[in-house]
């Protein structure tokens, strides 16, 4: 309690009072950890957040169930339901189920179908009633009545209302929000039909009512076989399965019903969630850049008190704190700070992840699954864990000046005007202490991926980064000796003191001057992997993307699993005299691996004509191409080869309909369509694989001088009322692709620009910090006749030598790093190879913009030094 | 050109807004110092004697009162012009010599000149005499952590009158020095005077440096008592 006493007391001089005290420093120290913390809440929430509907709606839909039965390759065949009979006395209970995605008609919103048997379901899935249509003897279609159930069960004779062929029950609120009501109809288009139903029920918000935000239809299994063209065929079964029965269901699953599997409910929210994961490690590693930067705010900040307190230090070991107290003192400081700007940045995160689920939901909808973002829920897992970061990472970025103060000897610390500027041997040490990690870094860079997570490629960007941080003092020494003729030459006096001045602070500019290397450096990694990555994928479409125009069932371009065309539109194409060929797709999602990826089939025959697929192995498009028609073999994406270490000539065993099939790899080619990878085969092999002739694009190409908009207008009117056509032009689609591209990578600038501003606080801070520091001098400055407008000039060039020097090492380092993220991080994470291509005017704006709000950011403290009162500060020291 | 100063009526005051928290400097000081004249300011620490340097070198604003320097109240000049008067007509000798710590001795000296924009053909010449003549001519490369404190002195006093002010203001140009030592600065202050006879002021606590002065003044308690005291 003694000791607890005099640590207080000891804290209160040294760290609470000036902490109070030095409100500009303060602030901005707290507000640069704020705003790191809070982008890693933000993006932690709106990850979470963004997928919490998606996995919601997974656990609302599965009800009791506990287990399911699925195929791989996505349908069951409906006589499973046959072979699971013998699990009856053993307790198990099934259900089977049709989950299938549509849209409705006019709105063009999407909706769930759940298609079940609705007496066996009920046993799964709680259905209460808000409201049911009851029948009218002689007027079964019109003369609808409405019951309110009062959230009880309807009675029979209502209920077999819901099993006429037509009839469709919809949650309550969906109804509400779209002016439905009991009695009145709906169409829907699923899988390429379209079909008209009569609301003969609405189900209170709760249970299953719930998943989807809503937007889920309800019908009887046999209503939706029928409609949608589906007889005898399942998406899943549910299952309730007793604890002592699940080994016994699991062989008989197994040996009595071929691909199919049984899995957990939860299994596919694991599936989509690994499927993400490269995409969401990413971006937290990105948001964490704003917290690296943080750390060297508060290592300056805490440096800059020992150095601007060291008398007081010197007097408190004399008096007898021992070095001890005083490390503890300076480590608390930097708890204080830590805590304090924890607290702010969970309060900034929270706003600010509202801001960012919208930009991550668009994303993830637009390239991994459709998913409404549900609302932002702070956790105290999530508070915990900013606390616990923020705190942490300030205490940690303590520790070495607080141990630097506990180890200099009083009077070292007592004497006046002690020299703050760094020895040459320690700049020297730091600089080679750069060069081990530069090798360390390119080391790692050569390590491969540990659990498809490029573990090796961080560790190479921290260990650059540290040594762009460690060599940042050599590189100022070096500039502003160059620097020093040139700027006494252009701006006589004040030119020439605001060069020798940094080598003179040397401690506190490295380490301000290293946090914005650090930020530019990134900006610059980013600027570069983006803008390459972006011209690839600019090249990549345009090699792509040739056919005239491009068919669709659906108005936009993303995935849109309900909406196909049936085969039988090729007939009426091919009456269109204005089409020369076309080459249908059907891209459908399977298991692969316990891995979700795209399989789809296409026109080879055509393909090998009109296509251009950039080919990674052979060369040669239309060998592989050929290969694949003679051999029934596929052409896989260069990311499923990287993922899962696949290579021409090897073989590929796919889930298809009724069990599983070997196809051979006769090629691989480069896909930025979708990281989760893709097999293409040809479209008579995915027919037979999945008994699935439906289209979801058909590529046009028209005959020579055939105008495309005229072409599209004909199209759409000769098809669109019966098959629902929407035609783009591939000019569309290139603009649509390029959109989707830099939608994706909006949140990675916004990270970016965060970073760069806390960077740039820290230069304020440090500024203003030693501004206060050198009021003695500059005082005697403006005694012996500077005006305020030089010494406010002195700052601003300091500013600017500050800033060179962080640019060209940002850039240096920047380039280095963005070389990394192609090559190492980028590859192992989602499979791309990325054209070193760097966007030489962006990354110029970048830097120049950066560089104006560094010097920008010394305007604070050159008013500051302007404002000084000489007398006060002469008698100060 | 050398010019008279008088203070009339002056008072300064330091401190916050309220006037318990305020400290009267100075109050009601008049002194008037003729054209040429080497006057010494003694008086006990805390007397108002640096004050009185600060408010006849522009480095401060009185409170209230006159402060002229040949016909001019400088108390009533802006910042620019106070700027102006601090880097043409004054020259400031402090007890812990105040170099930069960053510029060379040779860069020390010519430091008033440089502020003045003078041509570095000029600025070389007039610096080199100017080195010659406090004898550090072989230190000019050195930066002032590399000195002694009588030569760091010595370059101060370099600095003060390279520009030729009409005022030099010493505040205890020997307190950090050892006797001998602070005799060679005070030797070198009085044949400045000797050389171009500008106004010096000089504050110190001691009788030795005293007598290198005029005559003095004695500064109690923010006031000028004694009005003239030949040596």
């Amino acid at each position: 309690m003694k000791t607890l006493r005099a640590f207080f007391a000891l804290c209160l001089g040294l760290v609470f009072r000036p902490i109070l005290r030095e409100k500009t420093r303060t602030t901005l120290t707290i507000l640069g950890i704020a705003v790191g913390v809070s982008v890693l809440v933000a993006i932690q929430l709106s990850n979470t957040s963004a997928l919490r509907a998606f996995s919601e709606s997974v656990d609302a839909v599965a009800g009791r169930a506990n287990f399911i039965l699925v195929s791989d390759a996505g349908m069951l065949e409906e006589s499973s339901l046959t072979a699971l009979q013998p699990l009856w006395p053993l307790g198990v209970r099934f259900a089977p189920v049709l989950d299938l995605e549509g849209v409705v008609e006019k709105s063009q919103r999407p909706i769930r179908v759940l298609a079940v048997d609705l007496f066996s379901d009920l046993h799964f899935r709680d259905y209460r009633y808000a409201s049911i249509a009851t029948a009218q003897s002689g007027e079964r279609t019109t003369g609808l009545e409405t019951l309110a159930m009062d959230g009880n069960q309807p009675s029979v004779a209502s209920f077999l209302e819901l099993f006429r062929r037509d009839s469709i029950v919809l949650p309550s609120t969906y109804a509400d929000e779209n002016g439905l009501e009991v009695g009145n109809g709906i169409v829907l288009e699923v899988l390429g039909r379209r079909q008209k139903f009569v609301i003969r029920g609405l189900l209170r918000a709760e249970g299953p009512a719930t998943a989807f935000d809503g937007s889920l239809a309800i019908m009887d299994i046999a209503t939706a076989q029928a409609a949608f063209g589906l007889h005898g065929r399942l998406s899943r079964v549910d299952l309730m399965v007793p604890d002592n029965a699940v080994e016994r269901t699991r062989s008989l699953t197994t040996e009595a019903i071929e691909g199919a599997v049984l899995e957990r409910p939860s299994r596919r929210n694991e599936r989509v969630g690994r499927m993400l994961r490269a995409f969401r490690i990413n971006l937290f590693a990105l948001a964490g850049v704003a917290l690296l930067v943080g750390i060297f705010l508060v290592y300056n900040t805490v440096l800059i008190s020992i150095l601007r307190r060291r008398a007081d230090v010197g007097v408190l070991k004399t008096l007898g704190a021992s070095p001890r107290q005083i490390f503890a003192a300076f480590v608390m400081e930097g708890a204080v700070f830590g805590l304090a700007g924890s607290l702010l940045g969970i309060a900034f995160g929270y706003g600010l992840a509202y801001g960012t689920l919208e930009l991550i939901g668009r994303t993830i909808n637009a390239l991994y699954v459709s998913t409404a973002p549900s609302e932002i829920v702070l956790t105290p897992i999530v508070v915990i864990m900013a606390i616990l970061l923020g705190t942490g990472v300030s205490v940690l970025s303590a520790v070495q000046p607080a141990l630097e103060a506990a180890s200099i000897r009083p009077n070292a610390l007592i004497r006046a005007g002690i020299y703050q500027g760094a020895s040459t041997r320690g700049v020297l040490r730091l600089a080679v202490a750069a060069l081990v990690l530069f090798v360390l870094g390119a080391l790692a860079t050569r390590v491969p991926a540990i659990g498809g997570l490029p573990i090796a490629g961080y560790a190479a960007v921290i260990l650059i980064v540290a040594g762009a941080a460690a060599i940042a003092p050599l590189s100022i020494l070096q500039l502003s000796r160059l620097a020093r003729p040139l700027f006494g030459r252009l701006f006589q006096l004040p030119g020439t003191l605001a060069a020798v001045s940094l080598p003179a602070s040397l401690r506190r500019v490295a380490v301000a001057a290293a946090a914005l290397s650090v930020a530019i450096a990134m900006m610059v990694a980013v600027s570069v992997m983006v803008g390459s990555f972006r011209e690839t994928v600019r090249a990549w479409v345009d090699q792509t993307v040739r056919s005239d125009l491009w068919i669709r069932p659906a108005q936009q371009l993303g995935p849109s699993p309900g909406a196909v065309f049936p085969a039988s539109i090729s007939d009426e194409l091919r009456k269109i005299e204005e089409i020369e060929m076309f080459d249908r797709i059907r891209m459908r999602e399977v298991v692969f691996r316990d891995s979700l990826i795209a399989v789809g089939g296409g026109d080879f025959a055509q393909a090998a004509q009109t296509a251009s697929m950039p080919m990674v192995r052979p060369r040669s498009q239309a060998r592989a191409i050929q290969a694949a028609i003679q051999r029934e073999g596929v052409l896989i994406s260069e990311s499923l080869s990287l993922k899962f270490d696949l290579d021409v000539d090897d073989s590929i065993e796919l889930p298809v309909q009724g069990g599983t099939q070997q196809f051979p790899i006769t090629g691989i080619y480069r896909d930025y369509s979708s990281d989760r990878g893709v097999v293409v085969m040809d479209r008579s092999s995915f027919i037979k694989a999945y008994n699935d002739d439906t289209i979801d694009t058909i590529a046009i190409f028209l005959r020579d001088g055939v105008d495309p908009s005229a072409a599209r207008t004909k199209i759409e009117l000769t098809l669109g009322a019966k098959y629902r056509v929407f035609a783009f032009t591939n000019a569309t689609i290139r603009a649509e692709v390029m959109r989707i591209f830099d939608q994706t990578f909006l949140i990675t600038w916004a990270l970016l620009v965060v970073s760069i501003v806390v960077a740039v606080l820290g230069i304020v801070n440090t500024l203003a910090a030693l501004i206060i520091e050198r009021r003695r001098e500059i005082a005697l400055l403006k005694v012996l006749g500077m005006s305020r407008r030089q010494i406010r000039g002195m700052i601003l060039l300091e500013c600017s030598l500050l800033g060179t020097v962080s640019t060209l090492l940002g850039l240096a380092c920047g380039v280095v790093l963005s070389w990394i993220l192609i090559f190492v991080i980028n590859r192992q994470s989602f499979g791309w190879t990325i054209e070193f291509a760097p966007p030489a005017g962006l990354v110029a704006v970048s830097l120049a913009m950066t560089f104006l709000a560094t010097v920008t950011a010394g305007l604070y403290p050159a008013r500051m030094a302007g404002r000084l009162v000489m007398s006060t500060a002469m008698k100060s020291e | 050109m050398t010019l008279p100063i008088r203070l009339d009526h002056v008072e300064h005051e330091y401190g916050g807004t309220e006037e318990s928290s305020t400290v009267r400097a100075l109050s009601n000081v008049e002194l008037s110092i003729g054209a040429g004249d080497f006057v010494i300011l003694m008086g006990p620490s805390g007397s108002g004697k640096s004050t009185l340097l600060n408010l006849i070198g522009a480095v401060d604003r009185p409170t209230s009162g006159r402060i002229l320097i040949g016909e001019t109240d400088i108390a009533k000049l802006s910042e620019d012009e106070l700027t102006l008067f601090r880097r043409t007509s004054v020259g400031f000798i402090f007890q812990f010599f105040n170099l930069v710590p960053t510029l060379t001795v040779r860069e020390n000296v010519g430091f008033p000149l440089s502020l003045a924009g003078t041509r570095r053909k000029e600025l070389a010449e007039r610096t080199g005499e100017v080195l010659d003549g406090i004898g550090l001519q072989h230190r000019a490369s050195h930066y002032p952590n590399q000195l002694s404190g009588g030569e760091m002195q010595r370059v101060a006093i370099g600095r003060a009158i390279i520009h030729r002010p009409s005022i030099l203001l010493a505040d205890e140009p020997t307190g950090n020095l050892d006797s001998r030592t602070g005799e060679t600065v005070l030797e070198l202050i009085r044949s400045v005077h000797q050389s171009y006879g500008p106004t010096i002021v000089m504050a110190t606590h001691s009788e030795r440096a005293a007598s290198y002065g005029d005559y003095v003044r004695q500064v109690v308690d923010g006031r000028v008592i004694d009005e003239g005291r030949p040596l």
